[in-house]
C-alpha cells in the first residue's frame, strides 16, 4: 500500500523539502520508533512510520503502511494490556503500556508504548501518534527480580513452617514434662500423706508432717510457675500471699489474725523453689512455735517493693524462738542454706513480744 | 462436726483417691463413694445424693470429667461438683456447670481449706470466709451462694 496522502506533510516530503519544517525532520530522524494512525480510516491504520520504527521491528515501510498497530502483537501478548489500549483508543485518551511485541523474524522485544490523540480545532481526533521504546531489558530485569522474590519468599514460608513446627513440638515437650512433674508431685505427696497417717510415734509423725509441707510448698511454686505465661521469673509477693492464706487457713486455727500487706514481686524463675521454700518454713514454723498450745494472736506478712532489693517481713507477737531451739531445728540450717543459694539473706529479729523474720532478696531483671 | 458433708471422689489414679479420701475424712467429713470412670459412676445408686463431688478430668477407660460433671449435675441436681486436676486449661468457658476447680498438685492445707470453705457454703449460705486461692470458683458457684441466700 501507498504511503497515504494525508501525511504529504511528513512522508511525502523528502529531507530537503522538510527543511521548511523543522518538526516533520525532526519525527523523521529521532531515534525514538514513531508511527502516527487515522481514526478516519477503516480499522485506524498507520499511515506514518519513521526509520526507527522499522529498525526497531524489523518491516519495511511498505509492509507497515495500512496496518492495524496490532499487527505487532503474538500470542504471548497480554490481553488485559491490549484491550486497556483499546479502550483508550475508543475514548480519546492517552494510554501507556508494556507490551510483548513480534519483529518481522518472529523474535519478541518489550515495547513501552506511549500512545496520544492529536485533535484539530473543532476538537475531532484527526490522528494517534505513538512512540516506542524498546525496555526488554528493564522488563526483563524487573522479572528476574520478581521471580527471586517469589522464590525468596517462598523460602522464607519454607522455613517459617519449620520454626513454627519446631516449636510447636517444644512446646509440646514442655507440657508433657510439666504434665509428668505436676503428675509426680501430687503422688509424692499423696504418698506422704498417706504414711504419716500409719504412724503413731507424734514426734515422728509432725517430722513427717514437715517434710510433707515442704513438698506441698514445693508443688503450689510449680502450679504457680506452669500457671503463668512467663517462664523466666516468678511472683514471689502472690506466692507469700497464698501460702499464708492456705497454711493458716488448714491449721484450722481461727485465733490466728493474719495480717497481710502484699503485691506482686518478681524473681528469677531459678530461685522460686529456694526462696518458696524459705517462705513455708518461716510461715510453718511461726504457726507451730509462736502460737502453740493455742495460744491466741497475729500473724503479719509484708511485701515490700520499694527498694531495689526484693524484701519479705513475716512477724508473729508469740513467746518466741529461744535461739539455741533456732539454731539446732532442721528448718532454720534449710533457711539459712537455702537463702545462700538464692542470693538472699535472712535476718531474725525480737519482735517484742515475738518473733520478725525478714529475707532480702535479688529481684527479677527480667521485664516484661 | 454437724456441718459434715457427704463427699463423692471421681479419680482412677488410686494413690489421690486414697489420699483425697484420708483428706476429707480428716476433715470430718463422709466419702460416700469412689468412682474411677464414668461407667463407675453411673453404677452408683439413685440415693446416694452427695454434697460435694471432687472429680478428676482425665479418668480410667477414656472417660473424662466434664461428662461426669454432666451426669452428676443431672442425677444428683444438690451436688456441688469441684475438678480437681493438672489439665485447668482444658476446663471449658462454663465448665461443663461445674463449681470450680483445684489444680493438681494440690496441698493438704489446700484441700482441707477448700472443704471448711464449702462446708461452711452448703450448711450456711454463702460462706463466712473467704475463698482459699487453692479454689478457682466457677460462676455457678457464685449463683449457688446469691440463690441460697
Amino acid at each position: 500500500m501507498k504511503q497515504s496522502d494525508d501525511w504529504h506533510l511528513t512522508d511525502a516530503l523528502h529531507y530537503d523539502q522538510g527543511r521548511g519544517d523543522p518538526f516533520a525532520a525532526a519525527v523523521r530522524a529521532t531515534r525514538m520508533p514513531m508511527v502516527i494512525t487515522d481514526p478516519a480510516k477503516f480499522d485506524n491504520p498507520i499511515v506514518f512510520c519513521n526509520e526507527a520504527f522499522q529498525q526497531l521491528t524489523g518491516y519495511d515501510r511498505e509492509e507497515i503502511i495500512g496496518r492495524n498497530c496490532r499487527f505487532l502483537q503474538g500470542p504471548d501478548t497480554d490481553e488485559a494490556s491490549i484491550s486497556r489500549v483499546r479502550v483508550a483508543i475508543q475514548s480519546g485518551h492517552d494510554v501507556e503500556a508494556d507490551l510483548l511485541n513480534y519483529r518481522k523474524d518472529g523474535s519478541t522485544f518489550w515495547n513501552a508504548l506511549y500512545l496520544s490523540p492529536v485533535r484539530d480545532e473543532s476538537g475531532i481526533i484527526r490522528f494517534f501518534f505513538a512512540s516506542q521504546m524498546d525496555v526488554s531489558e528493564r522488563v526483563l530485569s524487573q522479572q528476574a527480580i520478581t521471580d527471586k522474590k517469589v522464590m525468596v519468599e517462598r523460602e522464607v514460608d519454607r522455613r517459617t513452617a519449620d520454626l513454627r513446627a519446631a516449636l510447636e513440638a517444644k512446646t509440646l515437650l514442655l507440657h508433657e514434662v510439666d504434665h509428668r512433674v505436676k503428675n509426680n508431685l501430687t503422688m509424692i505427696g499423696s504418698l506422704l500423706r498417706l504414711q504419716v497417717r500409719t504412724i503413731d510415734d507424734p514426734d515422728v509423725a509432725a517430722k513427717l508432717d514437715s517434710m510433707l509441707e515442704r513438698v506441698d510448698a514445693l508443688a503450689v511454686v510449680h502450679r504457680q510457675l506452669y500457671q503463668s505465661s512467663d517462664l523466666a521469673r516468678f511472683d514471689l509477693g502472690t506466692f507469700v500471699h497464698n501460702l499464708a492464706i492456705d497454711v493458716v487457713g488448714a491449721s484450722g486455727r481461727t485465733d490466728i489474725h493474719l495480717h497481710l500487706d502484699t503485691r506482686q514481686l518478681y524473681v528469677d524463675a531459678a530461685h522460686a523453689s529456694a526462696l518458696g521454700l524459705i517462705l513455708n518454713e518461716i510461715l510453718t514454723n511461726a504457726i507451730k512455735h509462736a502460737f502453740d498450745n493455742g495460744k491466741s494472736g497475729h500473724l503479719s506478712v509484708v511485701v515490700d517493693d520499694q527498694s531495689s532489693m526484693g524484701i519479705i517481713s513475716i512477724c508473729d507477737d508469740g513467746p518466741g524462738m529461744p535461739s539455741t531451739k533456732r539454731t539446732r531445728s532442721i528448718g532454720t540450717s534449710l533457711i539459712t542454706r537455702l537463702a545462700r543459694q538464692a542470693r538472699a539473706e535472712a535476718t531474725w529479729r525480737d519482735n517484742a513480744p515475738g518473733t520478725c523474720v525478714t529475707i532480702t532478696f535479688p529481684r527479677s531483671e527480667t521485664e516484661t | 462436726m454437724n456441718n459434715a458433708m457427704n463427699v463423692l471422689i471421681v479419680e482412677d489414679e488410686i494413690l489421690l483417691a486414697m489420699d483425697i479420701e484420708a483428706i476429707v475424712e480428716d476433715s470430718g467429713h463422709r466419702v460416700l463413694a469412689e468412682a474411677a470412670s464414668l461407667r463407675d459412676v453411673k453404677d452408683l445408686p439413685d440415693d446416694l445424693d452427695p454434697h460435694l463431688a471432687f472429680v478428676d478430668i482425665h479418668l480410667a477407660n477414656g472417660s473424662n470429667g466434664l461428662d461426669v460433671s454432666s451426669m452428676i449435675q443431672e442425677r444428683w441436681p444438690n451436688a456441688l461438683v469441684i475438678f480437681v486436676t493438672a489439665n485447668v486449661a482444658k476446663i471449658p468457658a462454663d465448665f461443663s456447670g461445674a463449681h470450680g476447680v483445684i489444680a493438681k498438685p494440690f496441698s493438704h492445707a489446700g484441700i482441707t481449706h477448700a472443704l471448711r470453705y464449702l462446708a461452711d457454703g452448703v450448711y450456711d449460705p454463702p460462706p463466712s470466709h473467704p475463698r482459699p486461692p487453692s479454689l478457682i470458683s466457677s460462676p455457678h458457684l457464685e449463683q449457688r451462694w446469691a440463690r441460697a441466700q
